[in-house]
């Protein structure tokens, strides 16, 4: 069977049963990638900030969600929580920035990784750190991650940092039965 | 007497979000990792309201849904369900299951607190 291919923007989740290769870019975002081995079903989210502060209203960014989204996605593909297995990627810090700022790839990682712990989902890989952005594959069958050092991202950069100040609401919605 | 409520999730950390939020608005949280779980605590705690995720291993919030409707304990309590999954077919098989409402993940505080208002106030 052929492999499809998809790519994940900033607060994108996306999972599969099929064999399919997730890719998405990363700077100083986050990218978890659960995988079922019994099943194969596997999925990939890209968030960029570990929790909501009530003021910003574009949740789907946020790690809490994503993470949430993402084990959802996992098993209405099939897959189930209790066999799942993670990988996690990005948390690059590619700005020269003194302050506050600096702290959010590292906010990022130790997000992912308490996260994980808490749920009982096993890492099994991680990639993160550093000052380089990263290109992952991810294929949902396999449970294969590809990780590629991109020495040129600003385009990343800059996208990460307009999403980061533009709020977009992405909660869901209420339906009350008579 | 502040409301109780029984918090049916799977997620050690969602459930902590759902806590933080009811709690904020003074009603009492009792929690559940799974639907097995739900059903003893209801054995023995008096609940005013259950929101239950659907996706959960095991047994799954719909099936807990049907069972507190056909059971002696929670056929008249109202239940929110609270999930990642969108679709107007599950929403139906919710309603068909005898869920008073439906939350799509990922959900807001004030979204929450409003939807729990409405249902505990539609039950006085």
């Amino acid at each position: 069977m052929s492999t499809g291919e998809v790519t994940i923007p900033i607060g994108g989740v996306y999972a599969s049963g099929e064999p399919m290769v997730i890719k998405t870019l990363l700077g100083s975002c986050i990218a978890v990638c659960l995988h079922d081995a019994v099943r194969g079903v596997g999925g990939m989210n890209h968030f960029m900030l570990p929790w909501g502060d009530g003021e910003r209203e574009d949740a789907g960014r946020f790690g809490v969600h994503a993470m949430d989204l993402l084990i959802g996605a996992i098993m209405k593909a099939g897959g189930d929580r209790r066999r799942l297995v993670a990988k996690v990627f990005g948390g690059a810090n590619l700005l020269d920035v003194q302050g506050p700022v600096v702290d959010i790839p590292r906010q990022n990682v130790e997000f992912g990784l308490t996260f994980l712990e808490e749920e009982g989902i096993p890492i099994v890989s991680t990639d993160v750190g550093g000052r380089r952005a990263r290109q992952v594959h991810f294929y949902t069958q396999s449970g294969r991650a590809f990780v590629k050092r991109v020495r040129r991202a600003g385009a990343q950069v800059r996208a990460e940092e307009q999403a980061r100040t533009t709020p977009s609401a992405t909660y869901g919605g209420i339906t009350l039965f008579e | 007497m502040p409301a109780t409520i029984l918090v049916v999730e799977d997620s050690k950390t969602v459930r902590a979000m759902i806590r933080a939020a009811l709690v904020a608005a003074e009603y009492r949280v009792v929690e559940a990792p799974g639907a097995r779980e739900a059903l003893t605590t209801l054995e023995d705690t008096q609940v005013d309201l259950v929101i239950t995720d659907v996706n959960m291993p095991d047994i799954d919030g719909l099936t807990l849904t049907r069972t507190l409707r056909a059971g002696s304990r929670g056929r008249e309590t109202p239940i929110l369900v609270l999930t990642t999954e969108d679709g107007e077919a599950m929403k139906q098989r919710g309603r068909e299951a005898g869920a008073s409402g439906w939350l799509v993940k990922p959900f807001h505080p004030d979204q929450l607190r409003d939807a729990v208002r409405r249902v505990l106030g539609r039950r006085a």
